[in-house]
């Protein structure tokens, strides 16, 4: 039932259906009533011819009765009655039948039925009980007639007949036939008809779903000009519109490409500038090594303590370069990422921290070597570090915490600082060059949140976690576990306090 | 009609001259009338409805016979009773008529017998009592209070001998019947019976049988309850004193010769008769005594 309902749902139906199921309603409704008008004036023309020919034949047949009947003889009664019924090709007569006025059969056609002095049965006399001279019965297909014969006024017998029409009810079947199988004809040929003109007049909106439909996938093509017959037509100027809208696409995506070239650009001057950022961190520190090495430079060990320094900010340098490269170049073989890697940083940020006096929590408890980016790993470390460094109060405390578990590496980086503004903050999780101040607020943020999501990690950070900011870094790793082939010792518990 | 009897009349006078001229020698199948050649009306012969209703080609064929047998015109008259056709012969408005032995009976002395049809070798014929084919009767006395059909009020066979059937029973047709009717001519007996109009009807032996043959649809509706003795055959008869015994002794030998005629023989071959003959009156005596009784006790 629940089908069926949806089966008879005209409104969904399609144009094609829908047009011609109302050609069939409308043919049909039309239909009906000229078949009514015509078969309604059918009946009447032939009630009238029936009453014609019967008026005739009661006259003609009367006429020869009347001696007979006058005279009460039976005999020639029914001779005339009996010849008459050949003589007679218009009027088919089942019976007929002559009475008295005393209503006894004087003689009928068929005599066996209606026997001399039997009474006329009621049910020949109820045709005419209201005055009608003819009535039809159509269960009978018979009609019934009557004459009173009258002669010098009086009424000496009357004259019933019961003609046989069944001809003219098979004439009107027949008509009624003729009829349904022409209007049937005519409202199928009429509904293909209608079908097949919809068909083709909805055929252009189907060009137009195969088109829009494509343009849905993100394939927008102009409408071929095969489709496009007449422009003058509705749909062809529908078509222009829609190849028309297409060519504005067309531009508004050139003009997107051309805005992301710009902005590629603008990426570009923005990542230099991370660079060199990246590169100014460790410069202090450098630059220490230098005036010390100025100041006490005969000092042989005072002179390694510089230059070992001056060397490993270079060294930590490069690494900023080589995650730069790697951050720009795109994510690659994944690299290796060992317990040394996460202990240069140290070295990294020791300007920082000694500058501010900071207190620095290290606990590096990485063991092997870890399927993970490790220059991105560093670099997403250094710059939390560097923050951590920088918002935290002169003589404040710096916790850095890296450990592993089977699929996961997490650093945890706290501070003592006010916390991260919440624009620079979600960075972490949504980079957006969009969101980049212009005066290179959150480049580092935006830097980690970029490779912690080219990683698959995500950042959590805690702000007002008493005291400061606690930012956790979960990184997930390529392989289970450390790499057994590394060789990597341990170096103690990774635990050290720099202050 | 009458131009081919003015035509016909002529072509006699031209043959009758020539025979005048040949001698007196009459021409071969022909009878010499000398007595018509100034006779301009033609012979008159009439007919009672045997069965002879509507068959115009028997007509047609008797009255060519007649006429060429004659070599002079002959008219067929045809009335639509008996009592019509006798008295026109009474009265001599025809030189002959084939009547029924009762009428005959009944004006014998005014009238002379020509000759009598032969059927089945005999010159008799029966009467028989129909009823409807359907009703399980086996004699007469099933018939009681039917509506039955009479032929002819002056038909021996379809009036007289039930009539005189009914006297032997001390009955009268309005006694013994229901209701009665006269259809004037044997068949339509046949036709009242077989339609169911009458339930039983008195009607010529020899009609019925004929259209057994002829018309057995019409038939099979009628089944014969009673046969009557054999009586004698419907005859010729005219008027005791013709007004044209030539034209009437012509008539005779005609009929008298039909049998050995070509179209003669078609003739009695579609009547089913052998022929006819010369009888004496007495072949009525039988009818003559019914009719004498039924007169006697006045009920005729």
């Amino acid at each position: 039932m629940a089908d069926m309902g949806i089966v008879f749902q005209p409104k969904g139906w399609p144009l094609i259906f829908k047009v011609p199921a109302l050609v069939v309603v409308l043919m049909v409704s039309v239909a009906v009533v000229i078949s009514q008008l015509v078969l309604v004036k059918l009946i009447e023309n032939q009630e009238q011819n029936l009453k014609q020919l019967t008026e005739t034949y009661l006259d003609g047949v009367s006429t020869a009765l009347m001696p007979h009947v006058i005279r009460q003889d039976s005999w020639e009664t029914f001779d005339v009655l009996d010849r008459a019924r050949d003589h007679y090709a218009d009027i088919m007569t089942r019976l007929t039948l002559v009475t008295l006025p005393d209503g006894k059969v004087l003689a009928a056609s068929n005599p066996k039925v209606f026997p001399i002095g039997m009474a006329v049965p009621i049910g020949v006399i109820r045709h005419f009980e209201k005055g009608r001279f003819i009535a039809i019965d159509e269960e009978t297909g018979s009609a019934w007639a009557s004459r009173p014969l009258y002669e010098a006024g009086q009424i000496v017998g009357n004259l019933y007949a019961e003609i046989d029409v069944s001809d003219l009810f098979q004439v009107r079947q027949n008509v009624l036939v003729t009829l349904v199988v022409g209007n049937t004809l005519l409202t199928l040929i009429f509904a293909v008809g209608g079908y097949v003109a919809v068909r083709r007049m909805v055929k252009p909106i189907g060009v137009l779903s195969d088109y829009v439909e494509r343009f849905r996938d993100g394939v927008v093509e102009p409408i071929s000009e095969e489709h496009i017959h007449d422009e003058r037509t509705e749909f062809g100027k529908l078509f222009r519109c829609f190849n028309k809208m297409k060519e504005a696409i067309d531009e508004r995506e050139n003009l997107s490409i051309r805005l992301a070239e710009e902005e590629k650009l603008v990426l570009i001057g923005k990542l230099a500038s991370a660079m060199a950022h990246e590169v100014n961190n460790p410069l202090g520190g450098m630059g220490n090594a230098i005036e010390t090495l100025r100041r006490h430079g005969d000092d042989a060990k005072v002179r390694d303590t510089s230059l070992g320094l001056l060397e490993r900010g270079l060294g930590g340098i490069a690494n900023v370069v080589r995650a730069a490269l790697v951050t720009y170049r795109g994510p690659g073989t994944p690299d290796r990422l060992g317990r040394g890697d996460i202990e240069d940083l140290k070295f990294l940020i020791h300007h920082g921290v000694t500058r501010r006096r900071i207190e620095l929590d290290w606990n590096n408890k990485i063991f092997g070597n870890l399927a993970v980016e490790g220059s991105a790993v560093r670099q997403i470390a250094l710059n939390l570090l560097l923050n951590a460094c920088a918002a935290s109060p002169t003589g404040g405390r710096v916790g850095f915490f890296v450990r592993q578990d089977e699929n996961n590496l997490e650093l945890v980086i706290e501070d003592e600082g006010p916390g991260i503004p919440p624009e620079i903050s979600v960075q972490f999780n949504e980079p957006h060059i969009h969101s980049l101040s212009n005066q290179g607020g959150g480049l580092g943020a935006w830097t980690v949140g970029t490779l912690v999501r080219r990683i698959g990690g995500h950042v959590q950070t805690v702000t007002d976690s008493p005291p400061g900011t606690k930012i956790t870094v979960t990184l997930p790793l390529a392989m289970k576990g450390s790499l057994a082939d590394d060789g990597d010792e341990m170096e103690g518990d990774g635990k050290n306090a720099v202050a | 009609m009458k131009a081919g009897g003015i035509a016909g009349a002529r072509a006699c006078r031209r043959s009758a001259l020539k025979v005048m001229a040949g001698g007196g020698f009459a021409l071969a199948g022909a009878v010499v009338l000398p007595g018509l050649v100034r006779a301009n009306s033609p012979i008159t012969f009439g007919l009672t409805p045997v069965f002879l209703d509507s068959d115009l080609e028997i007509m047609a064929l008797m009255t060519r016979y007649f006429s060429e047998r004659l070599n002079h015109p002959v008219q067929l008259v045809k009335r639509r009773t008996y009592q019509e056709i006798t008295a026109m012969l009474l009265s001599g408005q025809l030189d002959a008529a084939w009547i029924c032995g009762f009428p005959y009976i009944q004006y014998r002395d005014r009238l002379s017998l020509l000759a009598v049809p032969q059927y089945l070798g005999r010159p008799l014929y029966k009467s028989y009592l129909i009823a409807e084919i359907d009703r399980d009767v086996s004699d007469f006395s099933g018939l009681r209070g039917d509506v039955h059909a009479f032929s002819d009020p002056n038909s021996n066979s379809g009036y007289l001998v039930t009539r005189h059937l009914l006297w032997q029973m001390q009955e009268t047709p309005d006694s013994y019947f229901g209701r009665t009717l006269f259809t004037y001519g044997h068949r339509n007996v046949i036709r009242a019976v077989s339609s169911g109009l009458a339930n039983s009807g008195s009607v010529d032996g020899y009609v019925w049988d004929v259209m057994k043959e002829t018309e057995d649809t019409l038939v099979a509706g009628t089944q014969v309850v009673r046969k009557s003795e054999f009586l004698g055959f419907p005859p010729i008869a005219s008027a005791a004193q013709p007004k044209n015994p030539v034209a009437t002794k012509a008539l005779a030998k005609a009929l008298l010769d039909m049998s050995g005629d070509p179209l003669g023989r078609k003739i009695l071959g579609i009547l089913r008769l052998d022929g006819f003959v010369e009888r004496n009156p007495s072949l009525f005596d039988g009818i003559a005594r019914k009719y004498a009784d039924i007169q006697q006790d006045g009920n005729g």
